[in-house]
Formats: structure tokens, sequence, C-alpha cells
């Protein structure tokens, strides 16, 4: 089902190489487990500034600001 | 007239600013407007808005002369609000359901509805997170006292909100007037139960 669709995604060997490393020294058990843990702390980060900026395409279509 | 502060009303579009504006109006009590928006099918009687209040960010000096005077700002440009004054802010509350609804047909009327912008689902949720960050940075600010005004109960008729604006505000306001100001046939986009 949709929920359990995983994805792929492509990464070059110089950037694999130095997120293993990372991962090493944080003390994560996989490299998979670490590129996760990033991408899920900073997905929040980017969804709320997606939701300011639709409010304020919001506001400004109803005249409220410039 | 206390010069101490200035009033604000603020909050969402359509959520019932323009109402308390003139309510606060037909009490007397000063605005800060220009006119430059006029009445129109989505505000019959009007907006009594201040351009100048979206360049806040740009220019706030006019803020020190508006003492004893209220201005209309919607939610988002609070936080541009010049430190340097003391405020009393009325922020209207209002079913969400109703003002994206009633959103929706300025924005028709305007001519900038994005089909392919958010749904409201997703609306709502980025105006709750919106109003959940203004709400704690007004709590945090020393200069600003809020009082928060539920517009579906004004226009059903009961009358707490506009006691609350009374004791909120002082004598600069009363009950008979504000009451009077209300149009309950202006009140569309009604939500069901509501």
């Amino acid at each position: 089902m949709f929920g359990n669709r995983s994805h792929k995604i492509t990464i070059d060997n110089e950037l694999y190489e130095r997120l293993e490393k990372a991962a090493q020294v944080a003390g994560h058990a996989s490299t998979e487990e670490f590129i996760l843990h990033i991408l899920e702390t900073t997905a929040p980060a980017s969804s709320s500034a997606d939701s300011e900026e639709e409010v304020r395409k919001r506001l400004q279509g109803l005249g409220y600001l410039e | 007239m206390s010069t101490d502060f200035i009033t604000v009303v603020s909050g969402l579009p359509r959520s019932g600013t323009s109402l308390m504006m003139q309510m606060i109006h037909a009490c007397g009590m000063e605005v800060v407007a220009d006119g430059q928006r006029t009445a129109d099918e989505d505000n019959p009687k009007g907006y009594l808005e201040f351009e100048a209040v979206k360049k806040l960010k740009e220019d706030s000096s006019w803020v020190a002369d508006a003492g004893g005077k209220a201005v209309k700002a919607i939610s988002m440009l609070l936080f541009d609000l010049p430190p340097t004054q003391h405020y009393r802010v009325i922020f209207m509350v209002r079913h969400m359901d109703e003002i994206l609804a009633s959103q929706k047909e300025m924005l028709k009327r305007r001519g900038t509805l994005n089909d392919r912008g958010p749904s409201d689902d997703d609306m709502r949720k980025f105006f709750q997170s919106h109003l959940d960050k203004v709400k704690s940075w007004l709590a945090d600010q020393p200069n600003f006292k809020v009082l928060y005004v539920d517009y579906n109960a004004i226009m059903n008729g009961d009358d707490k909100g506009i006691r609350d604006v009374c004791e909120f505000l002082g004598p600069v306001v009363n009950i008979e007037a504000m009451t009077k100001a209300i149009d309950s046939g202006l009140y569309r986009n009604r939500k069901a139960s509501a």
C-alpha cells in the first residue's frame, strides 16, 4: 500500500563515503540508518517553511500583504 | 482618551477584523485608515484599513502617532510592530471552515484563486500552525496585551465578546454602540452547525 511504499535515491560514491564515515563517528548502526535520521530531522523544518510560505501567498492573494 | 496604548485589531483575513473595526469606530474611537481599499462585495461596509500597515517592516514611523487609536493588522504583520510601543490586540477568532470558505469567495472575486494551490485541508493546517506561532509569540511580548474574541459567538447574538472588549479597552467603547454596528445579514459563509 502507499503508506509502506519505499523509494530509492542515487547517491554518488564520494558523498556516500562521507556519509559512511559520518555515520560511524555518530555511532549509527548503519549508513542507511544515519541517512534516514538526517532526512527525518530535516524534513519537518522545510515543511514548516513551506507552510509559512503558503500562508504568505494566500494573504498576498487576498490583498493583505505586498 | 488614553494614548498610552495602540489598539490593534488582528486575526486571519475574513475572521471578522473589519467588523470589529466598525464596532470600535461606531463608539467614536479614532481609527487609523486611509480609505484606499473601498467597500466591495466582500466587505460592503468597508475595510477600515491603512495601506502603510503592509510596509511595517520598511517603515513603522507612523505607529508612534497611533496612540489612543485603533488600527487593523492581520496576524502575520503583528511581528513587525515596533517594540517601543504598547499594544492592546483584539484578536478575532472564527471557525476555520468559515474563514476558508470566505477567503475562497474573496480570491475568486479578486481573480487570484489558484486552482493548483493547497487544498482546504492543507490550508487549515498551515493557518493553524501560523496561529499557534503568533499566539505563542504574543504571549512572550511584555508590551502586548491580547484579547481573543469569538466572531461566531458575536454573530450568534452572544454579547460576551463585546463586554470583554469594553473591559479590555475601557470607557472609550460601549456595548450599545458596538452592538448597533453589527449587521447579521453580513454573516455569510456560515458553517451549517454554527
